[in-house]
């Protein structure tokens, strides 16, 4: 069910993501809407489900970008699983922990990006990088971190909800 | 299994999926696909890009803003319907005068071909300088072909597929385009910086250049047509102990408001170089 809800949720964030939002940036950095949507939902618990949807939705990434077909979606499966990790232990449901969680994830995420585009012989300023496209990019998904993990718990209560002994 | 190791197990089998698209993918097997599933993607984004444009250019010119809401909001009191249809009539007025001078520029060219086409939006990658347009190669849009627009060059065509095409901007750093300075008839080649201002290097010592001097291209290397231009020198560095002048370029082209494009396409480039991309 969550696969078939998921798939046209990807598909309309990735379009937003191009259209809209690309035009809309921060110094040069927007927010990643696939990416949050799969950290939050990693955070529900779903984790497999997370992670097939951060293949699904890192290649709809490539495809929209100049970037080789499969590149983001290697770095959003490992970003994710890292992710995945962390969810269950003991501070989950501190409302600290989508913050913390999109900022280290979002700066992991961005950083393996760099790394792709370097090894791919491309021209970057890391400072430039950091100051411009980093960072921007990581404080406008922490702003959108809370709304967007509950969401996810909202769409996850909808799916599954929790069963009730009577 | 533990559930950490089937967890583990499930992302090392999803890096594979990817590794193997990759793979596939430089191998230039998956464009069919990629042609067909942009196909409902670049629809859907030329759909959403004609409705944000419209926001956007209500929202970006404040005088207009003042007067459309207060028509807005005669216009909420009568008729929803009305209300849309005004909103849609008057970007299509925009995208009408967007038009007629791409037309102008176009009869003024009379030895090129041109097929205009719509901006539906940006690299999605913050790193990467290009956008993409709503033509491919059903439309007849072939890798290397140059993109102008009225005001001047925009970049080339670094991917096709059927639908759809991504054109590198001439802002991308790894851009390549020669360049000839109007007035001196000196030549050079437009550097781009990653913080998104161009410069013009390799200009000779000898020349003498000064700001306010238009640049066009030069044709050299055979990735653009001559004479096409490019933008306005602001500032000169020359510096005695340098091999070359440096001079910084204004585009003539504002990459923030592209929404229609002009592909030239009878034009033969050179054979695509790979190392320009992605």
């Amino acid at each position: 069910m969550a696969y078939i809800v998921g798939i046209p949720i990807l598909m309309l964030l990735a379009v937003i993501q191009a259209t809209v939002l690309s035009s809309l940036r921060l110094l040069d950095g927007a927010p990643d809407l696939i990416f949050l949507a799969m950290v939050a939902w990693a955070l529900t618990g779903n984790s497999r489900q997370a992670m097939a949807g951060a293949l699904f939705g890192g290649l709809l990434i490539d495809l929209l970008s100049g970037l080789p077909l499969g590149a983001t979606a290697i770095i959003m499966v490992i970003v994710v699983y890292l992710v995945s990790l962390t969810a269950g232990r003991f501070w989950e449901a501190n409302l600290l922990m989508p913050l913390t969680t999109v900022l280290w994830s979002s700066l992991l995420y961005h950083g393996l990006s760099l790394a792709v585009l370097l090894a791919l012989g491309r021209t970057l300023d890391l400072s430039f990088a950091l100051g411009r496209v980093i960072l921007p990019s990581t404080f406008l998904n922490l702003i959108l971190a809370l709304p967007a993990a509950q969401a996810a718990s909202s769409l996850a209560d909808t799916l599954y909800p929790p069963e009730v002994q009577i | 299994m533990s559930r950490s190791s089937s967890q583990a197990l499930f992302a090392l089998i999803l890096i594979m999926i990817a590794a193997g698209l990759l793979v596939l993918n430089m191998g230039g097997f998956l464009s069919p696909v990629e042609s067909l599933v942009l196909r409902p993607i670049g629809g859907a984004q030329s759909w959403l890009a004609v409705r944000f444009y419209a926001v956007r250019d209500l929202l970006a010119s404040p005088a207009d803003v003042a007067t459309l809401r207060g028509q807005v909001r005669e216009l909420q009191s009568e008729n929803a319907q009305l209300q849309q249809e005004i909103i849609g009539l008057q970007e299509q007025v925009a995208q009408a005068q967007v038009l007629s001078a791409l037309v102008q520029y176009a009869r003024s060219q009379p030895d090129s071909h041109y097929l205009a086409a719509s901006v539906i939006s940006r690299d999605v990658s913050p790193f990467l300088r290009s956008v993409w347009i709503g033509a491919g190669s059903d439309d007849g849009v072939a890798k290397g072909m140059p993109v102008v627009t009225d005001r001047g060059l925009v970049g080339r065509v670094v991917e096709v597929f059927a639908s759809v095409s991504r054109v590198q901007l001439i802002t991308d750093p790894s851009s390549v385009v020669n360049v000839r300075l109007q007035t001196s008839r000196a030549d050079g080649s437009l550097q781009p910086q990653l913080n998104g201002e161009i410069w013009v290097g390799t200009i000779s010592q000898d020349a003498e250049v000064s700001p306010g001097e238009i640049v066009l291209t030069s044709g050299l290397g055979g990735n653009y047509p001559p004479d096409i231009p490019v933008g306005t020198l602001t500032s000169v560095r020359r510096r005695d102990y340098e091999l070359f002048q440096q001079a910084v370029l204004q585009p003539s082209v504002d990459f923030r408001q592209l929404e229609l494009v002009l592909v030239i396409t009878n034009f033969q480039p050179l054979p695509f170089n790979q190392s320009s991309g992605p």
